[in-house]
């Protein structure tokens, strides 16, 4: 695993997300949501799903590049999500990313995990729409 | 638990959750593959993605006509849901002019009312909390 130094060093490529009406009314149907009304902006969860879905890289590789054990199966440990305005659809979003944690400590559910905490700034290309942080929790403790 | 129940589903879908790890550029095994979720120790069944657990949350302020006003979402995910488990939305029903409120995912583990399992818990604020530009 990468040390606290090497992991807040690291520079996560700045990605693009598309949030187009097609996929927001295919995640609503996943999530067992309402259809979206003609003026409505996306399903609010469209917020966390751009920010990670739109990293400059995928989780795993992002895991990977920490040495950190993607095929234990991480999970979500928790969010904290700032809307500045809602995420509207038919629209492409920038999004920066940055480390701001990397901690091996012991688990009530694991035993001993990995905690990444990501920041993310997604913008419209000049307004800030939203900002997310959320932390990720790697079972083991162990790369794979 | 005596909140009220704001929003359930009976039976969470397995084939959504290759959606969601589409649209979330996440191939983590463990929600793809039945295999890879007993491996890993989370048992037989695969393993809903967090966010699509928290638009299950955010199902229920958008039935009381406040999804649109969300400006905050402060959530702790403290269990897993599996496919196929029955899931529930509790907590005070969001009404106008309410600033933020407090809502829980739960699993429904068994008939009586103490099968209970929280999963996940979050504070959701509205507009007028609107953070600093």
């Amino acid at each position: 695993m990468a040390t606290q130094e090497e992991a807040l060093a690291f520079r996560v490529p700045q990605g693009r997300y598309d949030v187009t009406a097609a996929l927001d009314e295919r995640l609503r149907s996943a999530a067992r949501a309402p259809g979206r009304h003609d003026a409505e902006p996306a399903h609010p969860i469209m917020a966390f799903v751009a920010a990670l879905g739109g990293m400059g890289m995928s989780i795993r590789e992002l895991s990977e590049a920490l040495g950190l054990a993607f095929a234990q199966g991480p999970v979500l440990g928790g969010c904290h999500i700032r809307l500045h305005r809602p995420v509207a659809v038919d629209r492409s979003y920038v999004i920066d990313t940055r480390v701001s944690a990397l901690q091996r400590k012991p688990s009530r559910r694991f035993g001993l995990a990995d905690h990444l905490t990501l920041a993310f700034e997604v913008t419209d290309g000049s307004d800030r729409v939203c900002e997310v942080e959320l932390a990720m929790v790697f079972p083991g403790g162990e790369a794979a | 638990m005596t909140d009220d129940i704001l929003w359930s589903l009976d039976d969470v879908p397995a084939d959504a959750m290759a959606e969601w790890c589409a649209a979330l550029n996440d191939d983590n095994a463990i929600h793809l593959d039945r295999a890879a979720a007993e491996a890993n120790g989370f048992g037989p069944r695969r393993v809903n993605p967090g966010p699509a657990n928290l638009a299950y949350l955010l199902n229920a302020l958008m039935a009381a006509g406040r999804g649109n006003e969300i400006v905050e979402i402060e959530a702790r995910f403290l269990g897993n849901v599996l496919e196929g488990d029955r899931v529930l939305v509790a907590g005070t029903p969001a009404t106008p002019g309410m600033e933020d409120t407090r809502l829980t995912l739960a699993r429904v583990t068994g008939p009586g009312a103490e099968d209970i399992e929280p999963v996940l818990q979050a504070r959701i604020g509205f507009n007028g909390r609107r953070p600093e530009e």
